[in-house]
């Protein structure tokens, strides 16, 4: 056991700042989609998107990261429209949050529920997570999972986990509901005690994403409970998630740290 | 080779003698089509010569037809049975082999096809979770439902178990909570856009879905994909099973609560999503294989990446003895789920699992494609059939992918030329393509029609997997569960679809 301890200890700190410090993917990383400000789009720009994520008015180009799944089909067919972003924070408090569009602004900010760190400030450095799968295609979790590794250590920011819904104050929910899964689901937000949030993780859980159109998955989780933060992503990577929590919890407001 | 040089294998054999004809078909592939009455005889038949069951489906292509897959002596045997007068119906393969149990009965619950002599049982396709169906009886025996919805982050499935406090009496695996529909989602799209969605069927086996649907693809449509390509889809699947053998060990080391060597493997495994990134820009290695080849070289410069795998295997190699080395650790794993030879054989398992049991079953060796071809692997088994020896399987098979790494980013070095070629000439076809996920054995049927989709089948490893779930408790408590679950490896999301 000795050896084991002596092992941990020799390799220093390797976890992140975040988000005192802010940090951004790798060169390359596909973090989000941006929507480059040339004017006038041809409509058919739209037929590119396999979740429909894009929309055009009138030439004017809007794109919805809480249906894009960071295919990377608009980037290539269209390099003068959109281009990938290296950026982890793209979590909103709103789905309108989630909406791209250059004309009025990158991000639209609309006022959400009072956020959970208001409702109770006593929580804010001891907040316990739950976390429901409801049709995920499991990289999420894996995701979700990492954010309790030396790298990410979420629990220096005070955030634990919890087998019991009972003694949650967060739920985290992947995948856009399944049918199975949403009694399920339901139930498990009932009995968590006042106040509590939703985070919505992953586009599958904002929007239902590629599943969507089957029929056998809803439109997201937002079809069933109301939603406090939506991360959007496929799947988005542990700082989106934490940027996502820390929204959820006041600890930080809209739009990028620092 | 002329057919009369050919060697009498079983399914020349077959074709001689049982009025089975043999099909055309793509290499790897023994297409055998039978009159619909033949199809029961000569599926037993298979079995009985030691055929490993695959899959079953309902295909439309060249005719409305049933398929059956088996794995035999390094060829994957395809049987067909047309479908006369529109109504399937068939004798069932469950009733007799266990390894073909669930696949048919998904196929009845969701295809309306009638198996006659198909074992009655509880519905597979459409869980209820507050139906506990308890068939124990006996003093103080409860029935105890774990999930959908279980402590920790973990993907949606059930487990009951009936127990009376200690011993596990009884088990049901309830898949299927989160069924999405993906195999339907594909038809009409077109193959570029189509491996979007087979990415995210098993989202932690993206490359292996990516490398078998694209190699289905190919194989129908028969387009040779460029060498470089074949090396960086081997590469991006190495990579993959590497994060995900250093998860199932982390997992363990969590469940035993010795917190410094799941941290450590944690932090190997977070290093190797973060190789990932930087090579392809995703941690999950989505977005480079398509049908036809790859769509970009590695964001690191090959020598960079041999250093970072060397670090990489160095701290590997200490950790792992030190993980083997600590007792409290070890002792969990030693006879924990112990699946015997014959069980896995008749369950038709594939992947770590089987091969934990003394299977030498892995498709890169059965039915090697790609890069596999050249590339020649050594396939890690072990005899114990528990979970320690699940884990040595993978912490075995680590090192194999980290020497196969080597030696592809080495023939890499040596290659140039295309990265991808068009999927064009041929506009229909139908085809299996496998690769071997981290899981097992995954094999995909895809039928293609005028350039797009019509039907896509999935043969996913952890739901073949699962059904061997069930008996892996033969002695083992309560409080084992967790470990052997995670020695398991498997995923939900893969098996639901």
């Amino acid at each position: 056991m000795l050896e084991w301890i002596a092992r941990g200890l020799s390799k220093g700190r390797i976890t992140t700042r975040y988000p005192g410090r802010p940090e951004q993917g790798p060169p390359g990383y596909r973090g989000a989609v941006t929507v480059r400000g040339t004017p006038s789009a041809p409509s058919a720009l739209a037929t590119v998107c396999p979740t429909g994520a894009i929309s055009v008015d009138g030439g004017h180009v809007r794109l919805d990261r809480g249906r894009c799944i960071l295919c990377g089909d608009c980037v290539r067919a269209a390099p003068d429209w959109f281009e990938f972003s290296e950026r982890y924070e793209t979590a909103s408090r709103s789905r309108t949050g989630l909406l791209v569009d250059p004309l009025n602004g990158d991000e639209k900010v609309e006022p959400a529920r009072r956020v959970l760190g208001e409702q109770a400030r006593a929580l804010k450095r001891s907040i316990h997570v739950r976390h429901i799968d409801c049709g995920s295609d499991g990289a999420e979790e894996w995701e979700i999972q990492a954010l309790w590794n030396p790298f990410y250590d979420i629990q220096r920011l005070g955030f634990f986990l919890t087998a019991a819904p009972r003694h949650a104050d967060v739920l985290l929910v992947t995948g856009g509901v399944t049918a199975p899964m949403r009694a399920p689901l339901e139930r498990t937000w009932d009995v968590m005690p006042e106040p509590k949030a939703l985070v919505a993780i992953g586009t599958d859980a904002c929007s239902g994403g590629l599943a969507a159109s089957g029929g056998l998955v809803a439109g997201g989780v937002g079809e069933v409970l109301d939603v406090d933060v939506y991360v959007p992503g496929s799947p988005p990577a542990p700082i989106a998630i934490m940027h996502g929590l820390l929204l959820a919890v006041g600890l930080l407001r809209d739009g990028p740290s620092a | 080779m002329s057919a009369a040089e050919e060697p009498i294998g079983l399914p020349n054999y077959l074709a001689g003698h049982l009025g089975v004809e043999r099909e055309p078909g793509p290499d790897g592939e023994v297409r055998l089509l039978v009159a619909p009455l033949g199809f029961l005889r000569t599926s037993r038949m298979l079995r009985d010569a030691g055929a490993r069951f695959v899959t079953l489906l309902v295909a439309d292509s060249p005719e409305p037809s049933l398929i059956g897959a088996f794995a035999l002596c390094g060829d994957l045997v395809v049987l067909r049975a047309p479908i006369e007068n529109g109504s399937i119906s068939f004798g069932s393969l469950g009733a007799w082999w266990s390894a073909a149990r669930w696949a048919e009965r998904e196929l009845v619950e969701r295809h309306g096809v009638r198996a006659l002599g198909m074992p009655s049982g509880r519905a597979l396709t459409t869980p209820d979770p507050d139906v506990l169906d308890p068939q124990v009886h006996g003093l103080d025996i409860f029935s105890l439902p774990y999930g959908p919805v279980r402590s920790g982050i973990f993907e949606s499935i059930q487990f009951v178990i009936e127990t009376g406090g200690e011993n596990i009496a009884r088990l049901q695996t309830r898949p299927f909570f989160k069924h999405r529909g993906m195999e339907a989602r594909v038809v009409g799209m077109r193959p570029q856009q189509a491996v979007h969605v087979v990415e995210r069927i098993a989202g932690i086996a993206s490359v292996a879905y990516a490398c078998a649907f694209s190699q289905a693809v190919e194989r129908a449509l028969a387009v040779e994909v460029p060498p470089r390509a074949e090396c960086w889809r081997a590469i991006h699947a190495e990579l993959e099973r590497i994060a995900s053998h250093l998860d199932v060990i982390a997992k363990e080391a969590e469940t035993t609560a010795l917190s410094v060597g799941q941290a450590r493997f944690q932090i190997l495994k977070e290093q190797t999503m973060r190789l990932r990134a930087r090579l392809t820009g995703s941690r999950f290695g989505r977005g480079v294989v398509i049908p036809g080849g790859v769509r970009f070289d590695g964001g690191i410069e090959t020598g960079e990446l041999i250093a970072e795998l060397a670090a990489l295997e160095r701290d590997l190699r200490r950790d792992r003895r030190m993980f083997l080395g600590t007792a409290s650790m070890v002792d969990r794993l030693f006879g924990g789920g112990e699946l015997k030879r014959a069980l896995v054989e008749e369950y038709g398992a594939v992947g770590p699992l089987a091969r934990g049991s003394g299977v030498s079953t892995d498709t890169r060796h059965e039915r090697p494609y790609g890069d596999y071809r050249r590339l020649g692997l050594r396939v890690v088994t072990m005899r114990d059939g528990d979970a320690m020896a699940r884990i040595n399987v993978r912490f075995g098979e680590l090192s194999e992918s980290l020497r196969i790494l080597r030696q592809s980013l080495d023939h890499l070095a040596r290659l140039d030329g295309k990265l991808s070629v068009r999927i064009a000439g041929r506009s229909s076809g139908a085809a299996f393509g496998w690769s071997e996920a981290p899981q097992g054995e995954l094999a995909i049927w895809v039928e293609i029609r005028d350039e797009v989709i019509h039907r896509l089948h999935v043969a996913d490893p952890s739901l073949r997997n699962w059904a061997l779930f069930d008996h892996a408790f033969p002695k083992d408590v309560l409080t084992d569960f967790a470990f052997i679950e995670h020695s398991f490896g498997l995923t939900p999301a893969g098996a639901d679809r």
